[in-house]
């Protein structure tokens, strides 16, 4: 995960759509709505994807709420119990909760931001024990008998994966099946 | 890059074990031969029955002709492992062993294991070393932040075992974190 100019990731992190409140009535920009109206009124309240918010609301023609995957609800969720998230169903599939949550981070005020900085933080070190842990078990079991004996809760948090923390299990259990390949040789 | 995802962060365990073989090891000739000048260096003469040093690759090929008996590292047996074995089961750092030692036992328990004593002992000391010493890696992760991670001991092939996802959890820290603090490597 990186925010460079050329990177895929940061291009789908900020296909995600947030929430704008328009403060102008703005001519023939209806569109953007997806509805058939032609302008867009005052205080109405649009979808649009973040790569577009950030000149709207740079040029303070709109402003914006946090987004529901980084609502209160949640964090206080995953203030209770990291692993307990499934953060996959909270951005659609392929969706980079992390990358959202860093380029929400960069339009939000400093106070805020730090607060979102923080809240992404916990999250990450409080979920990664549990997804290398994972990525281990399931190298250690090879491809014979992959993951029918894992329980429901190890089964639903790694469905609940986001795509950066797919990545992370893929590098770990492949360096972990590495090791086991060679140290069984012979 | 076409490289697959995982082999960009690190060399593979058949490498390191490449490198390993590259360091030296008594060995017991039971053939004699002249010096001999090889592209990493010159070794030899060979005269049985007096010991010699050679590269662990040459003792390896020299043993499987049945050429030479191997002199096993002075920790590579039972007393000094079980030794090292409680350390780690004690204490909570890492027990100091040979950088490269997961690769050598191997190669020398897997061509020469009639050459050591009690090889069976051996391997299983080495498995419950392993695993004492994967579970300290794992509480590593724990205290794991954007800019450094100190786990002094580590061995070769434990490093690289770690490297790929400790590299990329440390780099989606860094993203994460607001302001990261300077840099720890820059200020002297």
């Amino acid at each position: 995960m990186d925010f460079d100019y050329f990177s895929i990731d940061a291009i789908l992190a900020e296909n995600q759509k947030i929430q704008c409140t328009f403060k102008h009535e703005i001519k023939n920009m209806g569109h953007l709505a997806g509805g058939s109206d032609r302008d867009i009124a005052m205080l109405s309240k649009v979808q649009i994807p973040i790569w577009l918010a950030y000149t709207v609301i740079y040029s303070d023609w709109a402003e914006f709420n946090i987004p529901a995957p980084f609502g209160s609800r949640v964090r206080n969720a995953l203030k209770a119990e990291p692993t307990s998230v499934r953060l996959s169903n909270l951005v659609g599939a392929g969706g980079l909760w992390y990358g959202f949550g860093k380029t929400i981070m960069e339009i939000l005020s400093d106070e805020q931001a730090d607060e979102m900085s923080d809240a992404l933080v916990k999250a990450f070190r409080g979920r990664l024990l549990e997804v290398i842990d994972q990525a281990q078990h399931f190298a250690a079991l090879g491809h014979a008998s992959g993951g029918g004996a894992s329980s429901n809760t190890a089964q639903s948090f790694r469905e609940g994966l986001d795509t950066t923390e797919r990545e992370l299990f893929a590098l770990a259990q492949e360096s972990a099946k590495r090791t086991k390949q060679w140290s069984e040789r012979r | 890059m076409a490289l697959p995802q995982s082999l960009r962060t690190s060399v593979t365990p058949p490498e390191l074990e490449l490198v390993a073989s590259q360091l030296l090891i008594e060995i017991v000739p039971l053939i004699s031969m002249e010096k001999t000048a090889f592209i990493s260096g010159a070794y030899g003469p060979l005269r049985p029955p007096n010991k010699a040093k050679i590269p662990l690759w040459m003792a390896v090929n020299l043993k499987m002709k049945k050429k030479c008996h191997i002199v096993a590292p002075e920790w590579l047996n039972v007393d000094y492992l079980q030794d090292k074995l409680t350390q780690e089961t004690t204490g909570p750092s890492f027990s100091s062993l040979p950088f490269r030692f997961t690769e050598i036992a191997k190669v020398i328990l897997d061509v020469a294991s009639d050459d050591v004593e009690n090889p069976d002992k051996l391997r299983s000391l080495l498995k419950d070393l392993r695993e004492a010493r994967q579970a300290k890696s794992r509480e590593g992760l724990k205290t794991l932040d954007h800019s450094e991670l100190s786990l002094s001991n580590l061995c070769s092939m434990e490093i690289n075992e770690i490297r790929p996802y400790f590299v990329q959890s440390m780099s989606i820290l860094t993203q994460l974190v607001r302001n990261p603090g300077p840099d720890p490597l820059r200020n002297p």
